[in-house]
């Protein structure tokens, strides 16, 4: 399976009259994206904004960002599945992909309505809060909309998101017959047999435990968010968006998945430090403890067919989830695989271990900090000139008052570097 | 270090020259200037201190007669009046390693700066590692002047007032704290650099030190069941209907106690389920799934168990920090001890 990436950075974005990209120049056609979002029935409002880096513009609230992608060659669509899109299988060929820009979900629609899982991340163009969230250094084209209230909620999800993704590939498509500046091939070639294989066992958060319901709106694999077992991608499959769609963090996003900097680090040294040998995704979130265990053991099963001999484990989640997460590294390394832990960490200020449930054989750690924003010693995040999306912002411990979302505000409630972006970390005295 | 520090040394029957398990009984005992380990490190001081005097004490006698030795080394350290106190290195031996560990927290808890060393797996490690500088050791003497040179390195910076930096540089078993730092690569880079070290056999450092949770040993039930009044808590978020008392979901800051005599069972009618980490309806259409109640009450009437407790316990168990859930579990385990409650279901969701 051989991929070509072919990449059009883009260094400024206008609206104009045709949408196209010229030199770094991308220019959107409003009016004309917005019909065509507007022509989906379900949808009762819609607006396009721009959001670019250093202004005083603060995004609520932000569901997901979408790096604009085409598929020129090959089969099937970029981020095939959500939203009935084909699910054909991706990786092959060539995908255009525009650097430098996201399109942002701008919507009050809930995940689902069980509780839980609310929405709460929003994005600052400048300050404290942009200076450690990876897609606030993008040009963001914020697509404002509200589905009809009267939709159920996984409709109205779909509904949303899905002009969301119209937005994006007609930006892509701008490119489909342009020559790209940049060009990149993934492949998994035979490499020297001696270097050691690895797999990358991602860890995705599955709502269904939580919304009681197989199709609530989440990140997806082919469109699909329920529980299941673990389920072997070719990284090129993930690079075309066969997992994508946002969870609650700031990190979880379409963007971050298909940007996912320890993917890609792996990758790229695939033929020199390592034979790599694929992605399994490891659904999390199971409700019983035989459950949990059942995956973390089928994982290191899978990894161990594979003939696996280390593994890098991310996940994108919250305390439940770490349970199997962690269980799946300690059978990967009972059965020989020698595995490195990317995570964040637990509140340390009652001195309780960081780590929810500590395993002695979880012995190579790397810690993005903690994932609680409160405990980053940030300076408050200063009032913002303009708000795109909701001027008012829900707030409270019971979620049941507003405050003004121009601000001054307290940085969202989670920090989860999940990939590794950043060089946030902590150290132990 | 100051030119004329003043060191008291800590050691063992052993270590002190004194002998091997046949004197682990010995009391504490005071003698003047270095002996064991203590004279490598008054080698490493040279003129820039004096190691005064060595307190040797037996294995078994510092841990039977606990606060009677350390009132002797307090003695002691009150004549001598050291500006450092050393102590081991103790490296597996166990009632070694929670003699040094009891002796640097009492320096500190005096203000004298305190150093010690272990294994890590020592329990001397799991006593005192929050208080007191460990230097990690491995199981041999075989390493006591590499050992006793790193404890100097500590010791120099202890005793000069120099900021003390983070564990994994200076070679200290970290204490539980940690703060937030920038490292000088991301953190994918960090992660993909310490697979390919690790699958190369070259040494690398994980960035989260393996720190055993605490283990709590279930207590024995101390009546015949078929005596004992048994109470429920529940962490699956049961409230009264409405949320009355204004719940929150998640992050719980405190629990709520609720009077249950002569309630037979939970209906969906009275209470219900808020919590942010489940499909919640299933559990407010019948909120004995969360606490089973009607099934206690059946075990009561059949005689298995003495009598239900008059209160039940209840929050939404998600989010809560470890810290903060063990201070409320101390005060749930009190309040139903004050209510004459014998033991106690933990009800899992």
């Amino acid at each position: 399976m051989r991929l070509e990436i072919g990449t059009f950075p883009v260094h400024d974005v206008v609206f104009g009259a045709q949408t196209q990209w010229r030199d770094g120049l991308l220019e959107v056609a409003r009016d004309e994206i917005l019909d065509a979002v507007r022509s989906d029935p379900r949808i009762a409002k819609a607006d396009l904004e721009l959001a670019k880096p250093g202004e005083s513009v603060r995004i609520w609230p932000v569901r997901d960002v979408v790096e604009p992608r085409v598929k020129v060659e090959g089969p099937g669509v970029v981020y095939p599945g959500i939203c009935g899109r084909s699910i054909t299988t991706v990786g092959e060929g060539r995908t255009h992909r525009l650097s430098g820009v996201g399109v942002v979900e701008v919507s009050e629609t809930p995940w689902h309505e069980a509780g839980g899982d609310h929405l709460f991340v929003y994005l600052d163009m400048s300050g404290p809060w942009s200076e450690i969230i990876p897609t606030s250094s993008l040009i963001n084209l914020c697509v404002v909309v509200e589905p009809d209230p009267n939709l159920g909620v996984d409709a109205r999800n779909d509904a949303v998101h899905n002009a969301v993704l119209t937005v994006s590939d007609r930006l892509a498509a701008a490119t489909a017959s342009l020559d790209p500046p940049e060009r990149e091939t993934f492949e998994l070639t035979d490499v020297d047999p001696s270097l050691p294989k690895v797999v990358y066992i991602l860890c995705l958060h599955s709502p269904q435990a939580m919304s009681g319901s197989p199709a609530t709106f989440c990140t997806s694999t082919y469109g699909l968010t329920q529980l299941t077992p673990p389920w072997l991608f070719h990284p090129n499959e993930i690079l075309d968006g066969a997992i994508t769609g946002p969870y609650r963090t700031a990190f979880a996003t379409s963007w971050t998945m298909a940007n996912n900097p320890a993917l890609l680090d792996l990758y790229r040294r695939h033929g020199t430090d390592f034979n790599f040998l694929g992605v399994i995704a490891t659904r999390t979130e199971w409700t019983t403890q035989h459950e949990k265990e059942m995956t973390a053991n089928q994982t290191a099963k899978v990894a161990k067919m594979l003939g696996a001999e280390g593994a890098l484990i991310t996940w994108d989640a919250g305390g439940n989830e770490f349970i199997e997460v962690i269980r799946t590294l300690q059978a990967c390394e009972r059965s020989g695989i020698k595995t490195v832990f990317l995570t964040s960490e637990d509140d340390p200020t009652g001195s309780a271990p960081t780590m929810l449930e500590p395993v002695p054989e979880a012995d190579a750690i790397v810690s993005t900090s903690f994932f609680r924003a409160d405990l980053l010693g940030l300076d408050p995040l200063p009032p913002v000139d303009r708000v795109i999306g909701n001027p008012q912002k829900i707030s409270g411990r019971l979620r049941d008052h507003y405050v003004p979302t121009a601000g001054p505000l307290p940085a969202p409630q989670r920090y989860d570097d999940h990939y590794g972006f950043s060089k946030l970390s902590s150290v132990e005295y | 270090m100051a030119g004329s520090l003043k060191v008291v040394y800590f050691v063992n029957q052993f270590f002190g020259g004194v002998g091997a398990e046949e004197k682990a009984n010995i009391p504490v005992e005071v003698k003047k200037g270095p002996i064991g380990p203590a004279r490598l490190f008054q080698q490493l001081l040279g003129d820039g201190g004096t190691v005064e005097a060595t307190i040797i004490c037996g294995d078994n006698y510092f841990n039977e007669q606990r606060e009677q030795a350390l009132a002797d080394v307090t003695q002691a350290w009150r004549e001598a009046k050291p500006d450092l106190v050393v102590a081991g290195p103790a490296f597996d031996a166990g009632r070694y390693g929670l003699a040094c560990g009891a002796v640097c927290a009492a320096a500190q808890d005096l203000g004298i700066p305190a150093i010690t060393a272990m294994h890590p797996e020592n329990p001397g490690v799991l006593t005192y590692r929050r208080q007191v500088y460990i230097v990690p050791t491995g199981t041999s003497p075989v390493d006591l002047p590499d050992v006793v040179s790193q404890m100097f390195q500590i010791a120099q910076k202890l005793t000069s007032g120099e900021e003390m930096g983070p564990a994994e540089t200076e070679g200290y078993l970290g204490r539980g704290i940690r703060k937030v730092s920038e490292r000088s690569e991301p953190g994918y880079k960090r992660a993909v650099d310490m697979l390919a070290k690790k699958l190369r056999g070259e040494p690398f450092q994980t960035e989260v030190p393996f720190q055993a949770p605490e283990a709590v040993p279930a207590a024995s039930l101390q009546r015949d069941l078929s005596q004992a009044t048994i109470a429920l808590i529940s962490t699956g978020g049961l409230i009264p209907i409405g949320n009355p008392d204004r719940q929150v979901s998640g992050n719980a800051e405190r629990y709520f106690s609720y009077p249950i005599d002569g309630l037979e069972s939970l209906t969906g009618d009275d209470w219900e389920a808020f919590h942010g980490g489940y499909y919640n309806q299933i559990a407010s259409d019948n909120p004995n799934y969360i606490l089973p109640l009607s099934h206690l009450r059946h075990l009561e009437s059949q005689g298995v168990i003495g009598r239900v407790a008059s209160q039940i316990i209840t929050l939404p168990g998600v989010s809560t920090p470890v810290a903060k859930s063990k201070h409320l579990g101390a005060e749930m385990a009190q309040e139903l001890k004050d209510a004459g409650v014998d033991a106690c279901i933990l009800v899992a969701t």
